[in-house]
């Protein structure tokens, strides 16, 4: 399974619309099958944040762990988030 | 170029003259800002005189953090003016999206400002997630940004860091402590109340990148981070205030 993350919108930065993501895409998440990847794909978006990805990248990460791979973090708010991320855990 | 056609006639523009007289410089000084950038004239033809839109000279001499510091402390409370104003966060998103597409139009910023559109957010939204339901008395945050000064300032009548942080650390003695433990810290999603780490973000950004500086107010609290630095230079502020206020520079 690919999640353009573009689709939620190129500005992704509020801890309220992460959730807000990550419940609306929950019943798709769900059709992953076992040991399917999930590939979390950055392209096209601009701004982002440890609050929004705390509520959608976080819940998939501990859920799916090492099925998830990203992809196109080359934006320097995208690298400085997940390095954030990767500080928390 | 037909929106400046007879700039010298139209009352909304100045001479180069006239905004050296009401900036306080040389028009020397303005020729050199012009060219580098840091107050850009508009021309009626190539190699023409300048002239300088009254409104831009106007928001030059604005000193956006002073403004947002009087509106913090203001008693009794006043709304601030409507187009520093975001009452709740799709207002505050709205005009986030504005910077971001204001910064990206900047060449000596254009690899870097989705990091600058990053920490305005996280703190902008953290007053928000942090006061939701519970605004001592105005409700929203003040937020503006200067290009050509290359300042952002945001500010909310919240609660401000200690109250909020005492939630999960009640042993927090004062909003010193308090904003150590803002920014240093790591809190994790998994504490009794759903916290971000903003603030930390905030200082590895500045850290990272010798691009930024933020001061940042709370309390009686304030702190400085200056650009490339992780030190945070806490010390008692000028102002007590129950919300915060910060001064992005880039």
């Amino acid at each position: 399974m690919i999640i353009e993350l573009n689709k939620f919108g190129t500005t992704l930065t509020s801890r309220q619309d992460g959730k807000e993501a990550y419940n609306a895409f929950l019943s798709t998440l769900q059709t992953v099958s076992n040991n399917e990847e999930i590939e979390i794909d950055f392209e096209g978006v601009i701004t982002f944040t440890p609050s929004w990805a705390d509520e959608f990248i976080t819940p998939i990460l501990d859920t799916y762990s090492s099925r998830v791979k990203l992809l196109h973090t080359d934006n320097p708010s995208v690298e400085a988030t997940l390095r954030l991320l990767a500080k928390i855990k | 170029m037909h929106r400046f056609k007879n700039l010298n006639m139209n009352s909304s523009y100045l001479t180069i003259n006239e905004a050296a007289k009401l900036l306080g410089v040389s028009i020397d000084t303005l020729r050199r800002w012009d060219e580098n950038g840091k107050l850009k004239a508009v021309r009626q033809q190539k190699d023409g005189y300048r002239f300088y839109s009254k409104e831009m000279i106007e928001l030059y001499l604005k000193d956006i953090f002073a403004v947002a510091k009087k509106w913090v402390v203001s008693s009794p409370p006043v709304l601030p003016e409507s187009e520093c104003y975001c009452p709740d966060s799709l207002v505050f998103k709205t005009r986030l999206n504005r910077l971001e597409h204001d910064l990206s139009k900047i060449d000596e910023v254009k690899n870097i400002f989705p990091l600058i559109t990053a920490i305005v957010g996280e703190i902008g939204n953290n007053s928000y997630d942090h006061n939701l339901g519970n605004w001592p008395d105005i409700r929203g945050t003040f937020f503006a940004y200067d290009i050509n000064k290359k300042q952002i300032a945001l500010a909310d009548r919240g609660q401000g860091i200690l109250k909020t942080l005492r939630k999960v650390r009640p042993e927090l003695k004062n909003d010193e402590e308090a904003l150590e433990v803002a920014f240093t810290e790591i809190v994790s999603s998994r504490a009794p109340e759903a916290r971000g780490n903003g603030l930390k973000f905030v200082r590895q950004v500045i850290s990272d990148n010798n691009l930024f500086s933020i001061e940042f107010y709370s309390g009686s609290a304030k702190l400085f981070i200056c650009h490339g630095s992780e030190d945070l230079n806490i010390k008692k502020s000028d102002i007590t205030f129950p919300g915060c206020i910060s001064l992005i520079k880039f």
